[in-house]
C-alpha cells in the first residue's frame, strides 16, 4: 500500500540532513511502529507522507499512485492524521467528526456525510457526547474523538503520532484497543510512533528502528532484541519472556 | 441527528432575532437626531410628504447614516472574527496588519498636506446639503491601507503567513504609520491639525448613497467569501497540522482571508474614520453565547456589529446637542462594560 524509497529530507539547504534515504513500505491494515529517540526524524516522516513538508529527493507511492503529486483533497481523503498535540475549536463533537468529511465535502455537509460522522461515533461509543461541547472533554475522550474524525475520513492509511502521550495506564490501553478495532477490521493500515517498546510490541505488525534520519532495522517483533535497542535508543534493557510474549524491562538501573 | 436537527433550529432562530433587533434599531436610529422632527413626520418624510426639510433629512443624512452603521458593524466585526482566527489570536483586531494606522496617514497626508477637501465638511450639518466631495482624502486613506495590507502579507508570505509573525510585522508596521502621522501633524498648521484629528474621530455622518454601495459591495463579497470557507475556518481551529490533514489550504486561506478581512476595515476606515473595538467586542460576544462555529459565528457577529453600531449612533446623535459626538468613543464605552461582564459572568468558561 504505502512505499517509500530513498527519501531524503532537510528542513533548509544547508541544514542537516533529517531523513536520510529512507526507504519503508507497509501493507494493507498492518500496523507499522516506528522506534527512535526524541529527534530521531519520526515526526517528520511523518509530515512528507502527509504532504505538509516536500522531500529533497525519494519517492512515496500509495497504491499504485504518486503520493507527493497528489493534491491537498486527494491525499486527505487516503490519509488520516491524529497529531500529537490535539486541539479542538471548541466545536460539538459532532461537528468536529463531520470535519473529518471536509475533503469529500468542501462547502458544506451532505446527508451522507452526516450519516457517516455519525456511524463513526457510534462505532467509537461517543453516541452519547456528540452534542457536547469538545472544550469540556476528558484527555482519553478527546483522543477518542480524534481518532473518530481520523476515521470519519475513511482512509486507507491513519498517520499516528505518540497517541498515547498523554493519557493514564486505562486510557492508554482503551486508545490502542480502539486503534486496532477501528483499522484492523476495515484494513486501514497505520503508521504510528510510540515511547512505550511493550506497547508497540504489542500491536505492532512491523517495526522500524530510526536513528538519526535513518532506518537501522525493520521487520517483524523477531527483530526486537537487546542490542537493537541498544544501537537505536542507547539504553540497556532487557528481553525476558513472560506469558509467551515478549516484555521488556528497562536494565539500565 | 435529533439533537443535530435541534441545535440548527435554535441558531436559526437566534439568527432571525439578531435580524428582527437590527431591523428595529434601524428605525429607532432613523426617527432620533437633533432635528425637531416628531416621529409622524419622519415617516411622512420616509415617504417623501410633509416639509422639505424632512424629507432631505431623512433622505439625504438619515438613511445613508443608517445604512451605514448597518454595513460598517457587520464589516469591522467579521473582519475582527475572521482575524482572530487566522491569527489564533482573541486579541486580534480588524486593523491588525496596520490598516488603521495607514489610513489615518493617508488621510492626515491628505488633509494635511495637500488641504484635502475633507477640511470644509466635520460634522457640521450644512455641509452634507451642500456636497462636499470628500472622496479624495478616503482615497488616499483607502490606497495607504491597501499598501499597508499588500506590504505586510507579502513579507509574511515569507514566512507562511504563521501567525506570530504577522501579528508582529503588523505592530511593527503600524508603528511606523504612526510615526509618519506624528512627523505630518507636527508640521502642521492649526486648522490643518485641528481637520486631521476631527478625521481620526469615526463618523457616521460622512456616509452618502454612494459610499454605502461601496462599503456595502465590499463587506458583501466578504460576508459570501466568509460564509463559503466556514467549514475551513472551522478545520483552522484545530490546529494547522489538523486542517492540512483534512485538506485545508492554511496559507492559501490565511492570505485570502486576511486581505479580504483587511480589504473590508480599509473601506469603512476611509470612509468614516475610526470606529474602534467593533471589530473586538462582538465576535467575542458572539463566541462567548454561541460558540466558536464559523456557521453560527460569522453571520452573528456581523449582526452584533450592526446592533452596537446602531445604538451608538443613535445615543450619539441624541447626546450631541446640534452636533453628534464621536460614534467611535460611543461603540467603546458602551461595549466594554457589555463585552467584560460577559468575560467575567458567563456560566462556564470557554476562553
Amino acid at each position: 500500500m504505502l512505499r517509500i524509497t530513498d527519501l531524503t529530507f532537510r528542513y533548509t539547504r544547508k541544514s542537516p540532513v533529517v531523513l536520510d534515504n529512507i526507504s519503508l513500505s507497509l501493507k494493507d491494515g498492518e500496523i507499522g511502529v516506528l522506534l527512535g529517540k526524541n529527534g530521531s526524524g519520526k515526526t517528520t516522516l511523518f509530515k512528507t507522507v502527509l504532504g505538509f513538508e516536500k522531500p529533497e529527493a525519494g519517492q512515496i507511492d500509495f497504491n499504485g499512485k504518486d503520493l507527493l503529486k497528489m493534491n491537498r483533497r486527494e491525499r486527505a481523503e487516503q490519509i488520516a492524521y491524529v497529531p500529537q498535540d490535539i486541539q479542538f475549536g471548541d466545536l460539538t463533537v459532532f461537528d468536529t467528526v463531520l470535519l473529518g468529511r471536509l475533503p469529500y465535502f468542501g462547502l458544506k455537509a451532505s446527508k451522507e456525510d452526516e450519516e457517516i460522522a455519525l456511524k463513526t461515533l457510534k462505532e467509537m461509543g461517543l453516541e452519547e457526547l456528540a452534542m457536547r461541547n469538545t472544550a469540556e472533554l476528558s484527555g482519553g475522550e478527546r483522543q477518542k474523538v480524534a481518532i473518530a474524525r481520523a476515521l470519519a475520513q475513511e482512509p486507507k492509511l491513519l498517520v499516528f503520532d505518540e497517541p498515547t502521550g498523554n493519557l493514564d495506564i486505562a486510557n492508554e490501553q482503551l486508545i490502542l484497543k480502539e486503534i486496532l478495532r477501528g483499522t484492523k477490521e476495515k484494513g486501514i493500515g497505520v503508521l504510528t510512533s510510540l515511547h512505550d517498546l511493550n506497547e508497540a510490541l504489542s500491536i505492532g505488525d512491523v517495526f522500524f528502528f530510526i536513528k538519526d534520519g535513518k532506518i537501522r532495522y525493520y521487520g517483524d517483533s523477531s527483530i526486537v532484541t537487546e542490542l537493537v535497542i541498544k544501537d537505536t535508543f542507547d539504553a540497556d534493557v532487557s528481553i525476558i519472556e513472560y506469558k509467551g510474549k515478549k516484555l521488556i524491562v528497562n536494565g539500565g538501573l | 441527528m435529533e439533537a443535530v436537527r435541534k441545535n440548527r433550529k435554535k441558531n436559526l432562530l437566534i439568527i432571525t432575532i439578531l435580524i428582527a433587533i437590527v431591523c428595529i434599531l434601524a428605525l429607532v436610529c432613523l426617527f432620533t437626531g437633533s432635528s425637531d422632527m416628531s416621529f409622524s413626520d419622519g415617516l411622512n418624510a420616509l415617504f417623501g410628504e410633509g416639509k422639505s426639510a424632512h424629507i432631505r433629512i431623512i433622505r439625504n443624512i438619515r438613511i445613508p447614516r443608517v445604512l451605514a452603521a448597518i454595513i460598517a458593524g457587520a464589516g469591522l466585526s467579521i473582519s475582527g472574527l475572521i482575524m482572530q482566527t487566522d491569527l489564533e489570536n482573541p486579541m486580534a483586531s480588524p486593523s491588525t496588519l496596520g490598516v488603521s494606522n495607514a489610513a489615518v496617514f493617508g488621510a492626515n497626508l491628505s488633509i494635511i498636506a495637500f488641504a484635502g477637501g475633507f477640511l470644509s465638511t466635520g460634522s457640521r450639518t450644512e455641509n452634507y446639503l451642500t456636497g462636499v466631495n470628500p472622496y479624495s482624502t478616503s482615497l488616499i486613506a483607502f490606497l495607504f491601507s491597501t499598501l499597508s495590507i499588500l506590504l505586510i502579507l507579502g513579507l509574511c508570505r515569507l514566512k507562511s503567513f504563521s501567525p506570530g509573525v504577522v501579528v508582529l510585522s503588523g505592530i511593527a508596521i503600524g508603528s511606523v504609520w504612526t510615526a509618519a502621522t506624528t512627523l505630518l501633524q507636527f508640521y502642521a498648521t492649526d486648522t490643518g491639525l485641528s481637520a486631521a484629528v476631527i478625521w481620526n474621530f469615526g463618523d457616521l455622518g460622512r456616509a452618502t448613497y454612494k459610499t454605502d454601495i461601496i462599503m456595502a459591495s465590499v463587506v458583501g463579497a466578504g460576508l459570501i467569501l466568509f460564509i463559503v470557507l466556514s467549514w475551513r475556518f472551522n478545520a483552522l481551529l484545530s490546529g494547522d497540522s489538523s486542517a492540512k490533514s483534512i485538506g485545508v489550504n492554511v496559507s492559501g486561506l490565511r492570505f485570502i482571508s486576511m486581505l479580504m478581512a483587511s480589504l473590508i476595515t480599509a473601506v469603512c476606515v476611509s470612509f468614516l474614520g475610526i470606529i474602534g473595538f467593533v471589530g473586538i467586542i462582538c465576535p467575542h460576544v458572539s463566541k462567548k453565547l454561541l460558540g466558536k462555529d464559523h456557521r453560527v459565528s460569522i453571520p452573528a457577529s456581523a449582526l452584533l456589529g450592526s446592533i452596537l453600531l446602531l445604538i451608538a449612533d443613535t445615543i450619539s446623535r441624541s447626546m450631541g446637542n446640534g452636533s453628534a459626538i464621536p460614534v467611535g468613543a460611543i461603540t467603546s464605552m458602551l461595549g466594554a462594560p457589555f463585552f467584560l461582564a460577559v468575560i467575567f459572568f458567563r456560566k462556564g468558561d470557554r476562553g
